[in-house]
């Protein structure tokens, strides 16, 4: 018995030593949700690449850190917020600068949110201060936000940037604490001009049954009904906010706001976009996903960051969950306390104020031939994402997403047959009947004469033989009648 | 008469009042007859199942189990014979539990007719033709209650409103017998636990 259980142990680092593939790697379990709403095992989409604190920028651990940017150039700023500094680093991971201090010794007071522009503008929520700092590429100051007055405002109101984001108009989108009418829109000279976005409240039927029933005192004494407040923001290129909340009653915690304020957020997914849709309903782990951040990723593709259960979820532009992966824990690749996503081209950061440090991930080919199939397929170009489907396919045979998309190939190359095939083994009911439409006029038309032929016939034969059976009813009648 | 027994469940499809009237005092029709019109529920529930089109059949392949369709058919049906047949003896119905049971089975026999066909049917059919395959099996349900209805109210020689009275107190009746037979199990699991524990407690001190 030691004997084996020695063997076992020298097989277990065996296996270590000798393949230390990246497939060991991963801290976490990645899965996926079938048609059936079921967690289904997925290969890792991401793998932990490695970890940044500040004490490898020799600048002392950073303390608190709430929120973190990463620019089209590859350069990261993190929000060191109990430092209150604001640490630039370039692509290659070297220090560039360290903001702490503008005009003349101003400073900043537990700022939470943090966003810069392509050209380089920092874009502060500097929370305690009560105001948003804007300071130029160079570090220099170039406008505060403060004190937005407005008829729509309460009188007492109280400015507490918390996230933000900025449009390429250089409008700038505030959430702030205790507001719960939307996210707080401002123009580039930092003007307040409104509302977007409001979540909706929804008291259920107990609500209005319990409100009923109560009395006028109780009534005015109860909770109010208020909506809850955005988490995170993101822009897309085109001027599209990505908004999250973590209202847990709610199915719609992601939403994509136009510029009217409305939430076009694409649902066509077999599932909510809510982050997990299967989860514990007693115990300590209990609850549905707590979205607390969001990254627009490029065509169409969004991340979202589950801060209770340490998971990233990316979607697609039609709302089909593509992969999940991250946990909490000790190790390396999982979290403590995330607090901030953020994506640079492929590759994907998440800051862990738990531990201070900033965890980079690299997709696997999994992960990347999902990402450019989805691109692909995003641009049109349904043919040329074939291959990469495919390929994903080989690592994960219960992509389903994958089987639409080489299903939707063959549908436009008019391969009905093929296509039928791939739709139902995606689960795709709606584009299983177009292809079925398709496949089946086919069939009729080349059928066409034989089927004639066979209805003729049958017709043919029915008619004689009732015709038959008359005559014999007839004889037989007469027959009879004859003999009686 | 070979051919009658054969056509008679069929008859009592379009003819119901004559039908029932010919099973409760001539005799026609047979309890035989009634199980096999059940055991050919089940059949073609379970060729639904597996069977029907891609676009109407939502099951869950991996949920699948044979064994549950014929529980799903058989424990009602006998539920429903039996609050049945417990109300209208209360409720001085004349029909006997044979004749309860006769008329139960009796009428499902739209449900088997459409359920065959249609699952064949489905195969062949797009998303917008679904409405069709829904809709014909909506009318085989609501024949099927016609049916119970005409039949429980020939065989206990009931008005219609009295009958209709009867089916909702059967029904109520069905949900009193799961919530009993609920009760009495976990009783006895309670009753059984509390003596397995005992035995534990000495087994462990001794």
């Amino acid at each position: 018995m030691q004997n084996r259980i020695g063997m076992f142990a020298l097989l277990v680092v065996l296996m270590f030593t000798l393949f230390p593939g990246s497939a060991f790697a991963a801290p976490y379990e990645s899965y996926q949700y079938d048609f059936y709403g079921y967690a289904v095992a997925a290969p890792a989409p991401y793998l932990p690449e490695r970890a940044l604190t500040g004490l490898d920028l020799g600048i002392g651990h950073f303390e608190q850190p709430n929120d973190m940017h990463i620019t089209e150039n590859g350069h990261l700023y993190v929000l060191d917020s109990g430092n209150n500094r604001i640490v630039h680093i370039n692509e290659r991971g070297d220090m560039v600068r360290i903001i702490s201090s503008f005009a003349n010794d101003d400073g900043f007071n537990q700022p939470t949110g943090l966003y810069v522009t392509r050209d380089g503008t920092i874009y502060v929520a500097d929370t305690e201060n009560r105001r948003v700092v804007v300071l130029s590429a160079e570090g220099e100051l170039k406008k505060t936000v403060e004190n937005p007055e407005s008829d729509i405002l309460p009188p007492d109101f109280q400015f507490y940037p918390l996230k933000l984001t900025v449009d390429q108009a250089g409008r700038i989108y505030v959430i702030s604490r205790g507001m719960f009418e939307g996210i707080m829109q401002f123009d580039e000279n930092g003007q307040f001009l409104g509302f977007v976005g409001t979540n909706k409240v929804r008291p259920n039927i107990a609500d209005y049954i319990w409100r009923y029933l109560s009395t006028r005192e109780q009534r005015e004494r109860m909770v109010l009904f208020i909506p809850s407040e955005f988490s995170n923001v993101d822009v897309d290129e085109r001027g599209f906010i990505y908004a999250t909340n973590v209202d847990l009653t709610t199915d719609e915690t992601i939403k994509r706001i136009n510029p009217s304020g409305e939430d076009v957020l694409k649902r066509y997914g077999y599932h909510h976009v809510k982050g997990d849709i299967q989860y514990d309903l007693y115990g300590s782990n209990r609850g549905p996903s707590r979205l607390i951040d969001i990254v627009y990723r490029g065509d169409g593709m969004y991340s979202v960051l589950d801060g209770f259960r340490g998971r990233v979820f990316t979607y697609d532009h039609e709302g089909n969950l593509l992969y999940v992966f991250g946990g909490i824990g000790n190790q390396h690749g999982v979290f403590r306390t995330p607090v901030a996503l953020a994506a640079m081209g492929e590759k994907l950061a998440v800051l862990d104020r738990g531990t201070s440090r900033i965890m980079f991930f690299e997709p696997t080919s999994f992960g990347r031939a999902v990402n450019t199939a989805v691109s692909l397929q995003y641009q049109g170009k349904d043919e040329e994402a074939v291959p990469y489907w495919r390929e994903a396919l080989r690592l994960n045979a219960n992509f389903d997403i994958a089987y639409i998309g080489i299903g939707k190939a063959y549908l436009m190359e008019r391969k009905n047959r093929e296509a039928m095939e791939y739709f139902k083994l995606g689960m795709n009911r709606k584009y299983y009947s177009t292809a079925f439409k398709r496949y089946r006029k086919e069939v009729m038309r080349e059928h066409f004469g034989a089927i004639l032929n066979t209805v003729i016939l049958l017709s043919a034969g029915f008619v004689f033989y009732r015709i038959y059976g008359k005559v014999r009813k007839r004889r037989g009648n007469t027959g009879e009648t004859t003999t009686v | 008469m070979k051919q009658q027994r054969f056509e008679f469940p069929f008859r009592l499809m379009i003819r119901p009042f004559s039908c029932f009237w010919d099973m409760k005092y001539e005799g026609k029709g047979t309890v035989r007859d009634a199980f096999i019109i059940v055991v050919l529920l089940v059949l073609a529930m379970i060729l639904n199942r597996q069977f029907a089109g891609f676009l109407v059949n939502y099951y869950d392949p991996q949920l699948m189990n044979s064994l549950n369709e014929v529980r799903y058919v058989i424990v009602p049906l006998l539920l429903w014979c039996v609050s049945n047949w417990s109300i209208t003896t209360l409720m001085d119905g004349e029909g006997k539990f044979r004749e309860i049971f006769m008329v139960a089975s009796y009428s499902t026999l739209p449900i088997i007719l459409v359920l065959i066909p249609f699952t064949l049917i489905s195969n062949f059919m797009t998303e917008e033709e679904t409405v069709f395959y829904w809709l014909f099996i909506i009318i085989s349900i609501v024949w099927f209650v016609w049916l119970l209805f005409v039949g429980t109210m020939t065989i206990h020689q009931y008005s219609a409103s009295k009958t209709i009275a009867t089916m909702f107190l059967t029904l109520i009746v069905m949900m009193i017998i799961i919530f009993l037979g609920m009760l009495m199990f976990s009783l006895l699991q309670q009753a059984f636990g509390f003596v397995y524990n005992v035995y534990r407690e000495i087994i462990f001190r001794l």
